[in-house]
């Protein structure tokens, strides 16, 4: 049982407030708890960020989707992007982000990532990116009232 | 609904930033763009109260530590307080706490500020 919401945005990191402001929504409407909510938002905006700004080189516009999908015991996002193919979740990071000023772009947001979520998972299929990253959390309610 | 808001006051030299809301992607080149212009315009100490932030992202780090590294070309001193909740926890899992001035006070944050820099 679960709730998904499907957004498609532009690659214009004004459109990553789209998803934001979708998910605190649904933060409200389903109960997730503050905390969880907090480290969904920062991991939200550094992959989604991420794919605009790395997927196309070709300086032209761009769909991508991002989906979230509320379970009753966590909180999926999902991003679908047929940019070029780059394996997040495998990139090379900083040893130390302190110290890392001349680490490759991304580096300290691919850190976080992998701190604030519990499952993070990267696939290549048909020409498309498919980023997952997952977060447990006690959904307060709804969940299953609302399935559509 | 929570966009970032800049504020700021004076106590003596000190600039005081005061930031609210979310630092991210979306609104952390403003953070960035306000230290850088009042760096330029030659203000030599600055406070960036982060008491009322709800939370940072890597964009935001990179603001503030670009701030940083400007502030010490120009030979002013850019400081950090009141660090709560989720935002120290962002600072302490990117293991940036070193890397910045940081104080829990403005109160203490002003003292050291007030001091001569040390080189």
């Amino acid at each position: 049982m679960a709730h998904v919401v499907d957004v498609r945005i532009r690659n214009d990191i004004s459109d990553i407030g789209i998803v934001r402001d979708t998910l605190d929504k649904l933060a409200r409407e389903f109960r997730i708890p503050v905390h969880a909510l907090t480290q969904l938002q920062v991991a939200l905006d550094e992959v989604v960020s991420n794919v605009i700004k790395y997927s196309w080189d070709d300086g032209g516009q761009h769909e991508f989707l991002v989906r979230i999908t509320v379970r009753p015991d966590r909180v999926d996002l999902e991003i679908f992007d047929d940019g070029r193919e780059f394996d997040p979740v495998t990139a090379l990071l900083p040893n130390h982000p302190a110290e890392g000023r001349q680490t490759r772009p991304g580096g300290l947001g691919i850190h976080f990532i992998k701190k604030l979520v519990d499952r993070f998972t990267y696939e290549r299929i048909e020409g498309r990116n498919h980023t997952t990253l997952s977060k447990r959390c006690e959904v307060g309610a709804g969940v299953q009232r609302s399935e559509k | 609904m929570n966009a970032l808001s800049i504020g700021q006051t004076r106590a003596g030299g000190v600039c005081i930033v005061t930031l609210s809301g979310r630092i991210d992607s979306t609104s952390a080149s403003d953070v960035m763009a306000e230290l850088t212009r009042l760096l330029s315009s030659g203000e030599k100490s600055i406070l960036v109260d982060l008491g009322a932030v709800l939370y940072l992202t890597s964009a935001a780090f990179r603001a503030l530590l670009v701030a940083t590294n400007e502030a010490e070309r120009k030979a002013a001193k850019l400081a950090l307080c009141n660090l709560a909740g989720h935002v120290r926890e962002l600072f302490e899992m990117g293991g940036l706490l070193d890397v910045f001035a940081i104080h829990n006070s403005r109160e203490e944050a002003l003292k050291h500020l007030a001091e001569p820099r040390t080189p």
